[in-house]
């Protein structure tokens, strides 16, 4: 309720204000306000430069800076939980990872949004799509407002398929079988070529290549009040899916140690039949001048067990304003512009980054240059959320190194099973 | 023996001397004890960022969780195995490169610079340098074993050969201070013990075990002492290289304490386990010291 007041307040002020210094010295007109964005190598910050020269050319008094952090999810908040355990004020506005805003607001380093909001705080919210609106409230909260949307998809190289007559596959029996009949025919005229592959290093991607399969079944981690609910007989068989493609020789055998930009990097020397990916690796496999695969990218929804409905694990970037930082009313400002639609138009051609906007899926350009987020749009809504905790670092953790074990062959799935129940138990609970 | 009384100058000249001293006092105060102090006080404390509401003094309970932690005890001996390891290796190496470079050469700049290189290097850069040699379908170590006719190995994920690979590259890494130091070492021996032996026809062998290697003995025990401290605290070559992986085969106490507290924010628990493993340096160092004091003893 105080929110419209102190709005209309400081719209009166700024009137009253404004006479004032016009009067006195134009010359002295307010020194620009400097802020600083932090954002991950692999969310293109290049392209958000180009955004930011945007916003800055409509608003003189702003200057915006980009800090390029490090490569994974995981190296990145390494570093700011070390900027803003310190209360460092220098940063402004952060690029975080989906899984992040219940970590964020139980730390109170995000400057919680609502009042900024004031009166449109519903009706802005309402615009974007249910998964993002939810993962950025947390306990009744505006912790951050949507930058970009991700989901993990399937792509697979169109050319080789339809040279063998192949469609893309449904099932990961499909998968596995489609795999195995090109390797054999191309493996002479390629042979470092792989069959498919997904994050399996120590890293967060690889929390997903457990929770995918177990998704795929009809199985969930935790029950709806985020207690571990893991079924021993689904984790199984998620596990088992790797160790046949693995035995298969589907997946390459050094897979404990891929990291997500890797996969990218394979496919794009067209050493990779299929991969599961996140959105961003489109753009490159077009667009990169160093792309052996150029037009020859198929992208479909992950493959599911037979007779179930493929899962994919929810990904996406949000953007937080800083509880430490110096202008935050600038900040919020600079953040609703960058979740906006036209900046989600923006990224969708410049760096196939997918909107957060329902109706920029339908947008004619987004279409012309990624003709495959018609089929997207259905997948990023259906996608799930990783769980829903503070404590997220720590599952996350969890998972990731027994499932890292588990595909490096070190642990059983007994004993990643007993893993996941022990540690996680008294997390999830 | 009967004290001399002090004379009023000598006092003033004892006060100066204290107040001088005071800076360097202050300094290390600051660097040194505050810091410990309060590694101290924070693993006394419940201190979980993501769960700010729970925070409290809990007593020795973050140690007791420590004693009770597989993952503590598994951090510990991958940490133990590294010491025994890398230790011997590094002094090993590391005396075959000072010998080496205390052999007359003419150019002496090219072994200078290989001793000082591998020192000089940060040793994240040797981790990722390392990485790559040790990759599995990149790798110069696999392209080798490919030459002769072998399978590539997965080197980084599984975890005796991720443990022979960290440890090569640490001991790589480390030989060059342990040859710095025993360069210095053999430099002091003197020249005519050498030349006595020669007269007397000793062979090589017979001059290293009966001449260099007892005169070695104090730069090998300072140089292994040190050696140890730093292999106690294994962090960055691990890291870089496989992230403790695969699963925690190579994860060390140093990145466990590090993933508790930076990753999972667990401040108060990371800092009970830092403070353990404070303390195993500490008992590490102590004998390095108990060590000059009997030197000090003996030797004058």
């Amino acid at each position: 309720m105080t929110s419209p007041l102190t709005l209309r307040r400081r719209a009166l002020l700024a009137a009253a204000t404004v006479p004032l210094a016009a009067t006195a010295a134009p010359a002295q007109a307010q020194a620009p306000i400097t802020l600083r964005i932090f954002t991950g190598g692999q969310q293109r910050p290049d392209v958000m430069r180009r955004i930011l020269d945007v916003y800055q050319a409509r608003n003189p008094g702003i200057r915006a800076e980009v800090e390029v952090g490090g490569a994974t999810s995981d190296q990145q908040q390494q570093y700011l939980n070390t900027v803003l355990a310190s209360r460092d004020p220098t940063l402004d506005i952060a690029l975080i990872d989906v899984i992040r805003p219940a970590q964020w607001s139980a730390a109170r380093w995000a400057e919680p949004l609502d009042a900024y909001l004031g009166a449109q705080r519903d009706a802005v919210m309402a615009r974007y799509l249910p998964a993002y609106r939810e993962a950025n409230i947390v306990g009744g909260r505006v912790i951050a407002l949507p930058y970009f949307a991700d989901a993990q998809f399937l792509y697979y190289r169109r050319d080789l398929l339809e040279k063998h007559n192949i469609a893309p596959p449904r099932s990961w029996d499909e998968l596995s079988a489609a795999a195995r009949t090109v390797l054999a025919a191309e493996g002479a005229a390629n042979p470092n070529l792989r069959g498919f592959s997904t994050a399996g290093a120590p890293i967060e991607g690889t929390v997903c290549t457990f929770l995918v399969p177990l998704w795929g079944q009809g199985g969930s981690l935790t029950d709806a009040q985020g207690r571990l609910a893991l079924d021993p007989a689904q984790a199984r068989r998620a596990l088992s899916l790797w160790a046949d493609l693995r035995a298969q020789n589907v997946t390459p055998a050094n897979l404990a140690e891929i990291v997500t930009d890797r996969i990218r990097v394979d496919m794009q020397a067209g050493n990779l039949l299929f991969a599961m990916q996140w959105g961003y690796a489109w753009n490159r496999f077009q667009n990169d001048p160093d792309s052996q695969v150029k037009g020859r990218i198929g992208v479909v929804p992950l493959p599911a067990f037979a007779g179930n409905a493929a899962a994919t694990c929810i990904g996406g970037w949000q953007l937080a304003v800083s509880a430490f930082g110096r202008n935050k009313a600038a900040a919020v400002d600079l953040v609703r512009f960058l979740s906006s639609p036209e900046v989600s138009k923006m990224q969708a051609i410049m760096a196939s980054h997918l909107p957060v906007f329902p109706e920029v899926y339908e947008d004619a350009e987004v279409l012309a240059a990624n003709p495959w987020f018609r089929d997207a749009r259905p997948v990023v809504i259906g996608a799930r959320a990783r769980p829903v905790t503070p404590r997220y670092p720590e599952v996350s953790e969890t998972i990731r190194t027994a499932m890292n074990g588990f595909l490096a062959g070190t642990r059983t799935a007994d004993q990643v099973l007993a893993d996941l129940t022990q540690r996680l138990g008294p997390v999830l609970r | 023996m009967t004290r001399l009384r002090i004379g009023p100058l000598e006092r003033a000249e004892r006060r100066l001397g204290l107040l001088l001293l005071l800076p360097a006092f202050a300094l290390l105060a600051g660097v040194v004890l505050y810091p410990i102090a309060t590694l101290l006080w924070t693993s006394t404390q419940q201190m979980h960022l993501a769960q700010p509401w729970l925070e409290g003094f809990v007593g020795l309970e973050n140690y007791r969780r420590a004693l009770e932690d597989d993952r503590f005890w598994s951090s510990m001996g991958n940490t133990a195995l590294y010491v025994i390891i890398t230790v011997p290796g590094a002094v090993v190496l590391g005396l075959a490169l000072a010998m080496l470079a205390n052999l007359p050469f003419r150019v002496k700049w090219p072994v200078r610079l290989g001793l000082l290189l591998p020192w000089a290097l940060p040793l994240v850069f040797a981790g990722l340098i390392f990485r790559w040699f040790f990759e599995y379908e990149q790798g110069v170590v696999n392209a080798m074993l490919h030459a002769f006719g072998a399978e590539p190995l997965r080197w980084l994920s599984t975890p005796s050969l991720a443990f022979i690979a960290t440890s090569l590259a640490i001991i790589w890494k480390s030989s060059s201070f342990v040859a710095l130091v025993l360069l210095a070492g053999l430099q002091a021996i003197p020249a005519s013990l050498y030349e006595a032996a020669d007269v007397d026809g000793a062979s090589f062998w017979q001059k290293f075990w009966r001449i260099t290697l007892p005169m070695l003995i104090p730069a090998l025990v300072v140089a292994m002492i040190f050696r140890t401290i730093t292999a106690i605290q294994t962090f960055d070559i691990p890291y870089a290289m496989t992230g403790g992986g695969p699963g925690h085969a190579t994860e060390t106490l140093a990145m466990y304490v590090h993933r508790t507290t930076i990753d999972v924010l667990d401040f108060g628990y990371g800092s009970a386990l830092a403070a353990l493993m404070f303390l195993i340096s500490l008992s590490v160092t102590s004998v390095y010291i108990g060590h000059i004091r009997r030197d000090e003893g003996t030797g004058g």
